[in-house]
Order: C-alpha cells, then structure tokens, then sequence
C-alpha cells in the first residue's frame, strides 16, 4: 500500500509539472524572447533545482494539516491514498475542461474529504487548514495582483519616453523587457519548483509517518526530495511539448514590459510564500498578477464575467476534490477489494479523458491556464500609427 | 498569528518586486537615451544601464540566498 501511494504521489507530482509549465513559460515564448524548445528544458531544470531549495511547505503538509500521532489519531496510508486519488481524477477533469484550477486545492481538498469519510470530524486540524491553506489562498492571488499593478505602472512609467520640447511621443524602446523576460520567467519555473515539488514531498512524508517508517514531525528524507524533483521536472518538460505545438495562434495581448513585471511579482509573491511555508497555488497566483498587470496598462478594463468564472473555479476545487477523495476513502474502508475498485476505477478514469483529450482539439483554453486570466482584462483597441512595432516595444 | 506572516509576505513582494522592476526599467531607460543620435555620452549611461541590471540580478541572486536553508546557518 506504501508503495503504491508513493507512485501515486510522484504521478501526481508529474500532472502537476505537467499543468503548470505553460504558466511561466507561455509568455516569453509568446513574445519570442527565447525559443520554446530551450524554454521548456530550462523550465524543467529550473523546477528541479527549485524543489531542492526549500522544504517549508512540505513541512506544512506533513506535519499540521492532519492531527498525526500524539492525539491517538492515526492517519493511515488509506487516507492518503484516497485523498491522492480525488486530486488526480479533479486534475484531470479540469485539464481537460481547460478551467483554471489549483492542483494544490485539489490536493488539500481531496486529503481533507479522504480524512472526513476515512477517520471523522476531529481529524482536521482546521485552524492550521485556515491560516495555511485558506488564508493564502485568498490573499496571495491579491497580493500578487496588486503589486503587478504597481509593478506595470511603474515600468511603464519609468520607460515613457516624451520629447522635451515638442512633448510627442518618443520611441520607447522597450526591448530590453524581452530579455528580461527570460530572467523573470526563469524565477516563477524556479519558484514553481519550491511550492509545488513540496506538496508531494510532504505527501510521501507523511505516508512514510504513517506507515511508522519515520518519526512525526520531521522533515522529508533526501531520496524524496530526489523522486519528487525529478517527477515534477520530468512532468514540466512533457508538458511543454503541449504548449509549444499550440503556440502558433497567438497569445493574450501581453506586451514584454507587463509580462516582466507580472512574472516578477509571481516569482516574488511565492518564493515568499515558500520561504514561510505557505502552500499556495501558484496556478492562482500567476492568473493575479496576469490580471493586475492588464489594469496596469492604460486603458484596460476587466471583463467580470470571465473572472468570475475563474473565482468560481477556485471556489469549486477544494469541495470538489474532497467530495472524490471521501467517495474513494469510503470504498477504501471497505477492504481489500474497495482498494483494487478504486484503483481500477481510478485508472480507467485518468486513462479514457488521456484519450478523450487526444480527440478534442488542443487550444490555448486547455494549454495554458493562465490564458483565462489574461482574457479577463479587455485591451482598448489601439489607433492604427501605435500598432506599428516599433511604437509598443 | 498568521496574519503576521501573512502581512509579512505581502511586504515582501511588494518589496522586492517594485525593486526589481524599477531598477530593471531604469536601466531599459538609460538604454534607450544612450541609443539616442544626439546623445553626447552614451558609454557612460551605457554602463549606469548595465550597473542597474547588475544591481537587479544580485537583488535576485541574494533573495535566492535567503530562502535556501542551506546558507541560512
């Protein structure tokens, strides 16, 4: 059953990578400041080095979220292995419905549903779900968003070039923000890598505390922190392959100077967060700063609806994830054969929307989540003399 | 409380990303004006441009110091 759970995990860890390359990648290969091929490689190094650097938020994970040990509580690899199941299967369905979820809720709510059904009421710790998971959830995406607002308006600000006697518009030259794109998205790869590898440490961590091969309240063990690296990497540089062949239609309208600030207000925002142990997702914070650095710009205006969706999504996930992971942890109880049910079922689930998303067109809405975010802010049509290059960049 | 960190990780981005696009813009700016045809010296805003982005990844590279444990012995 151990082993299990830790395939389970490093295959979640792997749909995890595989989600979120598009999330910093997308943008720099959009603008042409590097070449997909080398975006994506870099992206998968970047997230492997990451995952090495900080292990807060596994510590979060394995030791607080749910009463360990001391208070008689024992969480078994059952629950983990239910909850596993209901963050993969609500992973899925949402790639393949394209809506911007957080693999991190779906993992949180899938543990949290498993533990209701598997141990009762008392097992969640909700104080630490609340300030952990809950207020994160709610803030950092604000965070991130209000500071890429700044962010835009300072670039912009600080790079509009006015000619001091005539007051026309000068050249702006911002060229320079395409390289420094390839800087910005690098950290967000990176910073990817120290919140979200840590999720499935702290998942393996906490198998390994259940199972009693480790003691509670200690910190992953190197060859984890290995598999999930490596996991995470290997996911991020399958997925990109996605992006790239769907990158010829275009992309959001982000202009180099925006995508610099956006990213570094993304990368900023969660490698904080990490450093705290935070478990945010980076999903949610991406899309924030996406959004905040559309109103930066002059001119711009939200469209509501598409946000709400997005907010809707996010609402969504926690429950829903738990709602599977509780379903499954009520078969696992059921013995033995409950277990190999909800294996089989599992599988059969991730494997025919495998097959169902190789038949339906491949587009930016499943591609690339934090697509969604960049159409929730409406661009003002410019006048044709600006179109031109030269004028924007 | 929570609410600390939590404040404190929104001072920190704040922080840190306003930092580095600034002194990123700066030296994009300084760039451009050393482009400029009348300009009378541009190697010398040339170099304040590279100083700026120095500046910018050495910023990066000691948040990066920070967060590893490694380092924070």
């Amino acid at each position: 059953m151990v082993a299990l759970v830790i395939a389970l995990a490093l295959f979640f860890d792997f749909t995890n990578g595989f989600h979120d390359t598009a999330n910093a990648m997308a943008t720099p290969i959009a603008t042409g400041a590097i070449k997909p091929k080398t975006a994506v490689a870099l992206a998968a190094v970047l997230n492997l080095v990451g995952a090495f650097l900080s292990t807060e938020v596994a510590k979060t994970i394995s030791g607080g979220l749910i009463r360990e040990g001391s208070d008689g509580i024992h969480i078994t690899p059952d629950v983990i292995f239910a909850g596993l199941m209901g963050a993969i299967l609500w992973n899925m369905i949402t790639w393949l419905k394209g809506l911007p979820s957080s693999s991190s809720h779906a993992l949180f709510g899938g543990l949290i549903g498993a533990a209701l059904v598997g141990i009762g009421f008392h097992s969640i710790n909700f104080e630490t779900v609340l300030q952990k998971v809950i207020l994160p959830a709610i803030f950092a995406p604000l965070i991130a968003g209000g500071v890429a607002y700044l962010c835009t308006r300072l670039a912009y600000a600080l790079t509009s070039r006015h000619d001091p006697e005539t007051g026309d518009k000068l050249t702006q030259k911002r060229g320079g923000f395409r390289t420094g794109q390839i800087f910005t998205s690098s950290l967000v790869a990176l910073a990817h890598g120290t919140n979200d590898a840590q999720k499935t440490m702290g998942i393996i961590t906490l198998v390994l505390i259940a199972a009693g091969t480790q003691t509670p309240g200690s910190g992953p063990q190197f060859w984890v922190v290995a598999a999930c690296a490596f996991a995470i990497a290997i996911g991020t540089y399958a997925g990109g392959w996605r992006i790239i062949r769907t990158m010829g239609s275009g992309l959001t309208e982000v202009k180099p100077a925006q995508g610099f600030a956006a990213e570094t207000s993304t990368a900023s925002a969660i490698l904080a967060s990490s450093h705290l142990g935070f478990a945010l997702s980076t999903t949610q914070v991406a899309s924030g700063s996406v959004i905040g650095s559309g109103l930066g710009r002059k001119g711009t205006s939200v469209r509501w609806g598409t946000a709400g969706k997005i907010a809707l999504g996010w609402l969504f996930t926690l429950p829903a994830a738990g709602i599977v992971g509780g379903l499954t942890a009520w078969l696992v109880s059921i013995g033995t054969v409950g277990v190999v049910i909800a294996s089989v079922a599992g599988t059969a689930a991730v494997l025919s929307m495998y097959v169902a998303s190789r038949q339906t067109h491949v587009g930016h809405h499943n591609a690339v989540e934090v697509e969604e975010a960049g159409q929730a802010v409406r661009f003002r049509k410019k006048k044709k003399s600006n179109k031109s290059k030269g004028a924007q960049l | 409380m929570k609410w600390l960190e939590l404040l404190q990780v929104a001072g920190v981005t704040l922080f840190s990303a306003v930092t580095l696009v600034a002194l990123y813009s700066l030296g994009v700016r300084l760039t451009a004006i050393a482009g400029d045809a009348q300009q009378k010296a541009p190697g010398l805003l040339r170099s304040l441009a590279y100083a700026c982005f120095a500046v910018c990844g050495a910023g990066v590279l000691f948040g990066i110091y920070l967060i590893v444990p490694y380092f924070g012995k």
